[in-house]
């Protein structure tokens, strides 16, 4: 009984729609992450800053519907990303692994996020796209993750890999790992919830 | 707020090999160079080995914190400054460099055109020596010498300073070689800025302003490379300037602050193309800025001060430092709407004040000899600051960071109470002086001895009856409270009741103390027996409690003439008065004496 359940529910899941949400500093490469992942009619061949947020939609490789927020990263755009935070399920964080004299900011960035009101008591998965690694002087995601302490993350699971929106190389592998993490945490909300609803009777 | 920096340190320490750079404030610039949009940081890198003969300068480029390029310069600059020369797309910056008397600039980081400030008239006498120095003989040299020498040192042309300092062996050759060449007198440059032609969109064209040792004002038009502007800082030849500060647009209106090396401080306009002295100090300064909004005047000193001044040459206020001044820095953070100004001081710390109020620092291991603040790589608000023995370091501005001014006044007033009183001395609110005030103080010097006598008199005479006033209260004790202080404090309250001629008189005694009991007490009623009579005029009170008042009444029936029932016509309303004395039994003196005025009385039928 509790398989067939469980069944339903990953059916259901399946019906709606996933909504993440693409951070990163400005010129990380958040846009051109989300052309990849459109389809190739839909493509646009000249990325431009992204001013406030885009909102796109698109179909994984397995066939959830996905909807991206694509936030912009310039600095007077990133106090819009909280209004975000709540009916989120994921988060892609881009990092430009090239650019090194950044990284204090990208920590400063990501410690505001893992710390708003909004998701610090919710488990939502990160994946973090340790992006530009085709640049002659970017950093290994290993060293990324180190130089971001990304260790200190206890409470939300979280993956990095390195990619190249150019390319497409690293893409695929990162957001499989998101949704599957992402329906294990919406498995385990609505577990929680009906525990919940069962000790209120 | 409290707790997190409001500058994030950008970790330099993995970066192979370490940078170095040894430079000033003003041979550093942020350009968009390659015109790709990531701005990197320019420096002129100065080497003062003393191994090497002459010193040298290279030009270097960092991205990020990686040196990418390096470039000889031909001098030691002064000034370093990226400019847009044009509106053409896309826009390429030029780099102009200023070596002694010419401004070098570079296009992509090619050499691209040299400019060379016009020469100044040389003295006729020593053009006069130089047209007779080649045919004369060699024997007479020293007298034309010495004609030179009586010229100031100042006014001579290189050539002949040069020629001054040479043995008599070299002197010849020196002549032969340089018979030719003009006598030119230039001035060097030292200082440079950069105005805005128009304020339009971001990277508006701009022109150069240049300062030059002779003391004059430069403003450079670097597309056709034309003087478009020609001052002087002031008449005083010995006036060098020292530092510039340039604010508002060519087009429309601008203000040229200039600091000189003997620590005047100078304000040439558009329309004033000779400086106004707005203010001068003993010692020489450090820093010198012009604020774009509130366009005051910063200025820090080698006496351990940052002060502010407005444009008319007021005093705003003043802060006394720790430690000296090394450089003082502008940073405009147009998110915020406002402009904090940087202080590195000796010994690595730096400070950021907000006017008057501190609000901001931190402190480095060594002291910041340069700073430069501005958009750097990708990120807008980037502090890079490069110590003593040549350590870049970097620092970025918290997105979330806020400067109010409160925290930093709280800060002051912790910090120590002199930092506070000097403050406090600069701003009080002086009044205007009216002719009235004048008049007043041209009298008050001239008769001031007199003036003194008579306000000291009057001073005395006022001393002198407040203390009789208090005397004659003291003796009479015509109080409703007692005085005496071996007693306990009594409280006297009277209330006339009734129409007349019977009166009720109502007598509220309350003991004030709140551990004494006032014992022994007795009322004595007077009043002048023509008026009123009172049956009964002395009355022993108990023991009156603290806090537990005491009410007694006593009749008073007011004396009317039999005949004509009224009252008699030496009564008044100012003598119709009872006295009520409070004592204490076998002492003299009474505690309270108190008068109790009676309401005119009715006639009785």
């Amino acid at each position: 009984m509790g398989m067939l359940h469980n069944l339903a529910d990953l059916i259901k899941i399946k019906k709606d729609k996933m909504t993440i949400l693409v951070l990163g500093l400005n010129n990380s490469g958040k846009s051109s992450i989300i052309n990849h992942f459109k389809k190739s009619s839909e493509q646009t061949s000249i990325v431009v800053p992204t001013v406030g947020f885009m909102v796109e939609q698109f179909y994984s490789m397995s066939g959830v519907s996905i909807k991206a927020i694509d936030m912009s990263g310039a600095t007077r755009y990133r106090n819009l990303w909280e209004h975000q935070f709540k009916n989120c399920h994921g988060i892609i964080y881009v990092i430009d692994s090239s650019d090194r004299m950044r990284f204090v900011v990208v920590k400063d960035e990501l410690d505001l996020v893992l710390q708003h009101p909004d998701l610090c008591n919710r488990i939502v998965p990160i994946l973090f796209y340790g992006n530009k690694m085709d640049m002659e002087d970017s950093l290994s995601s290993v060293k990324i993750a180190a130089a971001l302490r990304l260790e200190n993350i206890k409470e939300k699971p979280w993956h990095i890999c390195s990619s190249s929106a150019v390319s497409g190389e690293g893409l695929g592998e990162g957001v499989q790992w998101l949704i599957q993490q992402m329906r294990f945490a919406m498995l385990n909300n609505k577990n929680a919830a009906k525990s919940r609803s069962k000790h209120s009777k | 707020m409290a707790g997190a920096p409001n500058w994030l340190h950008v970790d330099t320490e993995d970066e192979s090999p370490s940078p170095h750079l040894t430079t000033l404030s003003s041979c550093m610039a942020l350009s968009d160079v390659q015109c790709d949009g990531y701005v990197r940081l320019l420096a002129a890198d100065i080497s003062l080995d003393d191994d090497a003969e002459e010193p040298s300068a290279t030009l270097k480029v960092f991205r990020g914190l990686k040196l990418k390029q390096e470039q000889p310069l031909p001098g030691i600059p002064t000034a370093i400054e990226s400019l847009y020369i044009d509106e053409t797309e896309p826009k390429t910056p030029v780099i102009a460099v200023a070596i002694a008397e010419s401004v070098l600039f570079y296009r992509h980081l090619k050499p691209y055109f040299k400019y060379t400030i016009p020469a100044l008239e040389s003295e006729d006498l020593e053009l006069e020596v130089w047209r007779k120095l080649p045919v004369m003989k060699s024997s007479s040299h020293p007298a034309l010498l010495d004609s030179l020498r009586n010229i100031d040192h100042s006014k001579l042309s290189r050539k002949s300073q040069r020629l001054l300092q040479m043995s008599e062996e070299e002197r010849e050759d020196f002549i032969a070689t340089h018979k030719d060449s003009p006598v030119g007198r230039v001035g060097s440059i030292v200082a440079m800025c950069c105005l805005k032609r128009i304020s339009s969109d971001a990277n508006p064209p701009s022109h150069l302003v240049l300062a030059t040792d002779s003391g004059h004002i430069l403003i450079l038009e670097p597309q056709g490379f034309n003087l478009v502007f020609q001052g002087r800082t002031c008449d005083d030849e010995t006036a060098v300037p020292s530092l510039i500060s340039v604010q508002g647009t060519f087009e429309t209106d601008f203000c040229i602050v200039v600091a000189t090396r003997n620590g005047g401080v100078y304000l040439l306009r558009k329309t004033q193309s000779e400086g106004q002295e707005i203010f001068k100090l003993g010692i020489p300064l450090t820093g010198v800025l012009l604020l774009p909004i509130d366009q005051t005047i910063i200025a820090s000193t080698m006496d351990n001060r940052y002060m502010c001044y407005s444009k008319r040459g007021k005093l705003l206020h003043q802060v006394q430092l720790a430690d000296l001044p090394v450089c003082l820095l502008p940073l405009p953070m147009i998110h915020l709407g406002l402009t904090l100004v940087a202080i590195a001081l000796r010994g690595g710390v730096v400070k950021f004040y907000l006017q008057r109020y501190l609000v901001d620092e931190f402190s480095l291991d060594e002291t910041v000899d340069a700073m430069v603040y501005g958009r750097m790589g990708m990120e807008d608000h980037v502090l890079t600051l490069v110590t003593q023995s040549g350590k870049i370091v970097v620092k970025i501005l918290r997105r979330v960071s806020r400067f109010e001014p409160k925290l930093g006044d709280m800060g002051s007033k912790r910090s120590g109470s002199d930092h506070k009183s000097i403050a406090d001395a600069s701003i009080l609110d002086k009044p205007k002086k009216s002719s009235i005030f004048v008049e007043q103080a041209a009298r008050e010097k001239q008769q001031a001895k007199s003036t003194y006598g008579s306000f000291q008199v009057e001073l005395w005479r006022l001393r002198h009856t407040a203390a009789r006033a208090t005397i004659d209260a003291i003796n009479s004790s015509e109080s409703t409270i007692s005085g005496d202080l071996t007693h306990a404090p009594v409280k006297l309250s009277a209330e006339v009741c009734g129409s007349g001629p019977a009166f009720r008189l109502y007598l509220t005694v309350q003991n004030l103390s709140t551990f004494k009991m006032a014992s022994n007490l007795v009322v004595l009623l007077h009043a002048d027996r023509r008026h009123y009579t009172i049956p009964q005029t002395l009355a022993r009170l108990p023991s009156v409690l603290p806090g537990v008042p005491l009410r007694v009444d006593f009749e008073v029936v007011a004396v009317l003439d039999p005949m004509d029932k009224l009252p008699p016509a030496s009564l008044t309303p100012d003598n119709s008065l009872i006295r009520v004395m409070l004592m204490k039994a076998g002492q003299a003196k009474p505690l309270i004496a108190a008068a109790v005025s009676m309401p005119q009385s009715e006639a009785a039928f």
